[in-house]
């Protein structure tokens, strides 16, 4: 009983955090909760739906991007599992939606434990360019076979009204409750995680991997760990992604423009910390939509991700913490 | 046997070229521990150098390559002066958003010059001709290729291993503080070697230009064709760029005769096997 509370009270709280977080974090709830009714437009709930998804993504991949300080630019891999496992077994087996999320996940961690093996022998950029590689042979080989639907993708049967074992719905106001739902599972995971033993061992290792070892961490073991939660992390949103799409291909759910964009949105608003992913999804994915839409409306290509990667040059010259760096020091200075 | 052959021939053709792409990254690198993801990029910008000039200007491609060549040294030395020298003392994960950006920045720049059409150099003393030997077909643009990533290689190795300026690379790469207090200008020294990375890959890009289609995002692909390369020969070593350049040709080209769908797979492969198993490649030190 103890334990249990003990456990409630570590997914939950947020005590070691600074009461303007908390106050913050209550605020955005509440935005959150309430926004389907403000917002009356179909492309605004799109843009929110899109947003949480991003930051679902971010929290994930901010596991073995932030707290462990790994560089993987491979989390679209992760995300096609899950969106795949979900796609096949319902057109499949008719399997009900929450059944496929468990084996999405399982599948993604397991693959990534499998490949966590070699891959944590290598270090910064070689790991960096390693993790690319496997997503890009995992693309290409959904692409050539053809059990998996090949280059065609797969399509998901339609189905009317509101429907809550495939949860496919008719209006998006479902769909951001759900999605809002799969969001804070994983945000309380994450800080759950944040504060477990394996939480603090892996923030040991990104900071100094000769004093975590010799404090009795085994280095290896909690890497490997660490990338294969971060690896079923990502399946979650995939599966997500397959019935809000309603259609999924190679091209959509496991491109390398997913890994980097899942990797930036945690860069620009802060790695290492349980804000940065939301904060850096609703910086670039507003960004994204409408000025991608507004550009592309003027047959203007490419300058939405001109200015991405601009942002990305100036982040990593001038404040590699990301936004919450540049707060947390204004706060220092506050209180100093 | 006459497939067998031919395959051979147009791999290390190939693999020549892939050479000289996995140069400059190689030597930038060596020099400055830093992995250029925008390598493919400026590659890219060589391609449509020789494009454009051979489109719109009634010149030859051939001569578009020193005006690529030059292009890709201002492009390096822009990119080392504006961006590379201030993510050098930062944490890895931000060299490595910072290239990049860069890559991801140059690739739509030119999404946004010339739309996502592919294009083709359609003219040119060597554009689709082809030289027989026997009963070997070779691509005339190909030979010719292979042909000057032989000689800028041997001027690049010259220039390392021949020249006071090339002493002074090699000092930055050992030990750049050491470097700095003999006096050699290292932050000179690390322009230097993007210049060079810059033109070499640029010129790289205007011969491939000859035979291989245009398009935006033609760079990644051949950034990682370079990663594996380079891992292959060794991280830093000039030898075992060329070596390994040859060897990658071989791969791609032959594995592409069987199961063409997945040839970039197994270039992937090569890399994370040669990484995982023999860091430091087959020349490295």
């Amino acid at each position: 009983m103890v334990r249990l509370r003990q456990l409630l009270i570590d997914i939950f709280s947020f005590r070691d955090r600074p009461r303007f977080e908390r106050i913050g974090f209550l605020i955005f709830i509440l935005i959150v909760l309430i926004f389907p009714w403000m917002v009356t437009s179909a492309y605004g709930r799109a843009v929110m739906i899109k947003f949480l998804l991003f930051a679902l993504f971010g929290l994930g991949w901010n596991l073995i991007g932030g707290y462990g300080g790994q560089v993987d630019l491979g989390q679209a891999k992760n995300v096609g599992f899950g969106a795949y496992a979900t796609a096949l077994m319902i057109v499949w087996w008719k399997v009900p939606f929450w059944i496929t999320v468990i084996p999405g996940i399982v599948i993604a961690a397991a693959e990534s434990f499998v490949v966590a093996y070699p891959m944590f022998r290598l270090k910064g950029h070689y790991f960096a360019i390693a993790t690319l590689c496997v997503a890009l042979v995992w693309k290409e080989l959904f692409i050539f076979w053809d059990w998996t639907g090949g280059a065609r993708g797969v399509e998901l049967p339609i189905r009317s009204g509101v429907d809550f074992v495939y949860m496919q719905f008719n209006s998006p106001i479902y769909y951001h409750y759900f999605i809002l739902f799969l969001f804070l599972m994983q945000f309380f995971f994450v800080n759950w995680f944040r504060k477990s033993k394996l939480g603090y061992e892996v923030q040991a290792v990104r900071d100094n991997e000769d004093a975590a070892a010799s404090l009795g961490i085994n280095v290896y073991r909690t890497k490997v760990i660490n990338y294969t939660i971060a690896g079923g992390l990502g399946a979650l949103g995939g599966s997500f992604m397959a019935v809000y799409y309603l259609y999924i291909d190679p091209d959509a759910v496991m491109p390398l423009d997913l890994s980097i964009l899942i990797a930036m949105t945690v860069m620009v608003g802060g790695a290492g910390s349980i804000w940065g992913p939301i904060i850096g999804a609703a910086i670039l994915i507003p960004l994204d939509m409408y000025l991608g839409a507004w550009l592309g409306a003027q047959k203007r290509l490419g300058i939405d991700f001109m200015i991405y990667a601009m942002i990305m040059m100036v982040i990593a010259a001038k404040e590699p913490k990301g936004i919450w760096g540049i707060i947390e020091r204004v706060r220092k200075k506050r209180t100093r | 046997m006459e497939l067998a052959v031919q395959l051979i021939v147009y791999g290390i053709l190939m693999g020549l070229v892939f050479a000289l792409i996995a140069l400059g990254l190689s030597l930038i690198f060596g020099v400055m521990n830093i992995v250029n993801f925008a390598h493919g990029e400026f590659m890219m910008v060589g391609m449509y150098i020789a494009y454009l000039l051979s489109t719109f200007l009634p010149l030859d491609p051939l001569l578009s390559l020193p005006f690529a060549a030059g292009a890709g040294y201002l492009l390096g030395v822009v990119s080392y002066r504006l961006l590379i020298h201030h993510i050098l003392r930062g944490p890895m994960v931000a060299q490595l958003f910072g290239t990049f950006g860069l890559m991801l920045f140059l690739r739509y720049l030119a999404m946004y010059i010339f739309t996502p059409d592919v294009r083709s150099i359609k003219q040119g003393i060597l554009v689709g001709k082809t030289l027989s030997m026997g009963w070997i077909n070779v691509d005339a643009s190909k030979v010719f290729s292979a042909g000057v990533c032989v000689l800028a290689f041997a001027a690049v190795y010259w220039m390392i291993y021949r020249t006071k300026l090339g002493r002074g690379l090699r000092a930055t790469s050992i030990d750049s503080e050491a470097a700095k207090y003999m006096g050699i200008d290292t932050k000179g020294m690390n322009a230097l070697a993007w210049g060079i990375g810059g033109a070499t890959v640029a010129l790289a890009g205007a011969l491939l230009a000859h035979f291989y289609y245009v398009t935006p995002t033609v760079g990644m692909l051949f950034t990682l064709i370079a990663f594996a390369t380079v891992a292959l020969g060794g991280f830093g070593s000039i030898v075992g760029a060329f070596i390994a350049g040859i060897l990658i040709g071989l791969i791609m080209v032959i594995s592409g005769q069987f199961v063409s769908e997945l040839k970039f797979s197994f270039i992937y492969a090569v890399y994370f096997l040669v990484v995982v198993f023999r860091p430091r490649g087959l020349f490295g030190w």
